[in-house]
């Protein structure tokens, strides 16, 4: 049934079907989150530049870094992991806050997650022109090599929107899982590298260190922003891999779970 | 195209090829209602330990239902609390998916199961019309076209660029009807309480449904109220406990929906009785 989906090319007919639907509900998402704090949008921008100060101010005077350009090292981490910590969050929480989308009405439910997904993507980006301004600040010039900061950045949506489809459709049944996904992003912040380089990670475990996909978006993105270099290419292989299969997986285990959305909110 | 996860089938054809609106055959809906109701993984490993298992209990909400409806035709569905008339109708607006049994709707479909589905109350009276449009499948440039005919129906045009959280809770029925009437709708789901506002725009807005009705949308309109059913109604249906009792003419239906209540009633009558010796003999 659900490869009838797949198959048939209808895995993304929806995107152009309810593009305008789409649209409107990112827009409206980011102008909530903007419009309801005072400093709004000041302050999606100064939590992470706060965050690096901190870390900076740890590393570089408590434990010793020979890391080069560590302010900058640290920034492109944090906001890296932003995107997928933020992103994930709110989409896992998306169809239980947006409920009269699934039980009043019938728009495709995946929609739900997408724009929220979406919206994220549209606030981090803002985030990424700060860096920018940054990293020209310390005398960094850009390469060749940022044309491949919007196609990494696009297979990073994947994987968050991939993620976000089945947590969201779990928090329909199980309540908790907010709790305990929490406590997952505080482990993932500490099994990527956004405090130390890869140097420190044992050569034999390098391989599978590897594996993860916001490590790979990660690195490519400090290739590129800090080093001015290409992003290793079979990485970014390995990456279009794993995105595609979050992405499988996650939509399975979304349609699966979808049938009694209505039912169970 | 039949979507086989819904087994709901929806055509839309504007050319009249078939003189059938909705055509619903032998839906079965069945819901699983667990004895003890878990809502977290917590909850879910306690109960492991505890050892218990799990119950759930069936409870049939629709049971082989069958009807159609002609276009152009107003339908209503009627029943005591509890019949599935709410089921039926999250069923055929794709809400619900049934168990059994198929939905054929031929046109353009627009549930109107609640008014403002999505109204947000951090944006504007604007925005939230825009918003709504979107969800309700209006393309956003007939909304621009249509965008003072919807202020001028709702008689809000003063307060277009005012926060939805200020508004009265009339006002923003007032502004989801109008909004939601800019559909153009070949099929319209209507559940009761579209009772809008106050006296008069509640009139405004069943003249409105008369007009939809006489451009020849169909309406299945599922209702408590006998009065508005008779008024708007040639056919009816009525439901009792999921099974489909009669399907008629809307005075036939609504005589023997009354004969129905009044045993139901005379039943409950007896039962009271029963219980008042009981606890007279008790004591």
């Amino acid at each position: 049934m659900q490869g009838y989906d797949l198959v048939s090319g209808g895995f993304f007919v929806w995107i152009l079907e309810y593009r305008e639907l789409i649209h409107i509900l990112t827009i409206s998402n980011l102008r909530i989150k903007y419009q309801s704090s005072v400093l709004g949008f000041a302050w999606s921008l100064l939590n992470p530049l706060l965050l690096m100060l901190v870390l900076y101010f740890v590393y570089s005077h408590l434990f010793v870094t020979q890391t080069k350009n560590f302010a900058i090292f640290l920034l492109i981490g944090i906001i890296t992991f932003r995107v997928w910590s933020n992103g994930t969050s709110s989409a896992l929480s998306s169809i239980v806050e947006q409920s009269s989308l699934v039980t009043k009405i019938y728009i495709p439910r995946q929609i739900i997650v997408f724009s929220v997904a979406l919206s994220g993507l549209i606030s981090s980006l803002l985030e990424f022109v700060v860096l920018f301004a940054f990293t020209l600040c310390f005398g960094i010039i850009p390469t060749a090599s940022i044309v491949l900061f919007p196609i990494i950045l696009a297979l990073y949506f994947l994987v968050v929107y991939g993620m976000g489809l089945p947590l969201a459709a779990l928090y329909v049944y199980y309540r908790d899982l907010n709790q305990i996904w929490g406590v997952i992003v505080q482990l993932a912040f500490f099994l990527c590298p956004v405090m130390y380089s890869l140097t420190i990670i044992p050569a034999q475990y390098l391989p599978y260190y590897m594996l993860n996909p916001i490590t790979i978006v990660m690195v490519s993105f400090r290739d590129i922003f800090l080093y001015g270099t290409f992003p290793d290419l079979s990485s970014i292989l390995i990456l279009c891999v794993l995105t595609l299969c979050i992405l499988i997986i996650g939509a399975l285990i979304f349609y699966r779970l979808e049938r009694r959305f209505a039912e169970e909110l | 195209m039949t979507n086989p996860r819904t087994n709901r089938k929806i055509i839309i054809s504007r050319s009249g090829e078939t003189d059938i609106a909705i055509d619903v055959s032998h839906l079965t809906k069945q819901f699983l209602i667990p004895r003890e109701r878990k809502r977290s993984i917590f909850e879910h490993v306690t109960g492991l330990l505890k050892g218990g298992s799990y119950r759930y209990e069936l409870f049939s909400a629709l049971n082989d239902v069958s009807f159609t409806v002609k276009k152009g035709e107003a339908f209503g569905v009627i029943g005591p609390n509890g019949s599935g008339k709410s089921t039926l109708l999250k069923v055929l607006a794709g809400v619900l998916y049934a168990d059994t049994g198929t939905v054929e709707i031929n046109g353009l479909v627009s549930p109107f199961l609640e008014l403002g589905v999505g109204f947000t109350p951090d944006l504007t009276a604007k925005e939230n019309v825009y918003l709504y449009g979107a969800i309700m499948g209006i393309p956003t440039k007939e909304i621009d076209q249509r965008y003072e005919d919807i202020f001028t129906f709702a008689e809000l045009k003063r307060f277009e660029n005012m926060k939805l959280r200020h508004f009265s809770s009339g006002m923003i029925l007032r502004l989801a009807f109008s909004t939601a009437v800019q559909t153009d709708p070949e099929v319209m789901l209507v559940d009761e309480g579209l009772a809008v506002g106050d006296a008069s725009f509640n009139k405004k807005s069943w003249e409105k449904i008369d007009e939809l009705q006489k451009k020849g949308t169909t309406i299945l309109l599922v209702s408590h109220d006998l009065g508005v059913i008779s008024r708007l109604c040639s056919k009816c249906l009525l439901l009792q406990k999921g099974k489909v009792v009669m399907t008629g003419n809307t005075a036939e239906v609504i005589e023997m929906y009354k004969k129905i209540i009044e045993r139901g009633e005379a039943v409950e009558n007896m039962k009271r009785k029963k219980m008042n010796i009981i606890t007279l003999t008790e004591k």
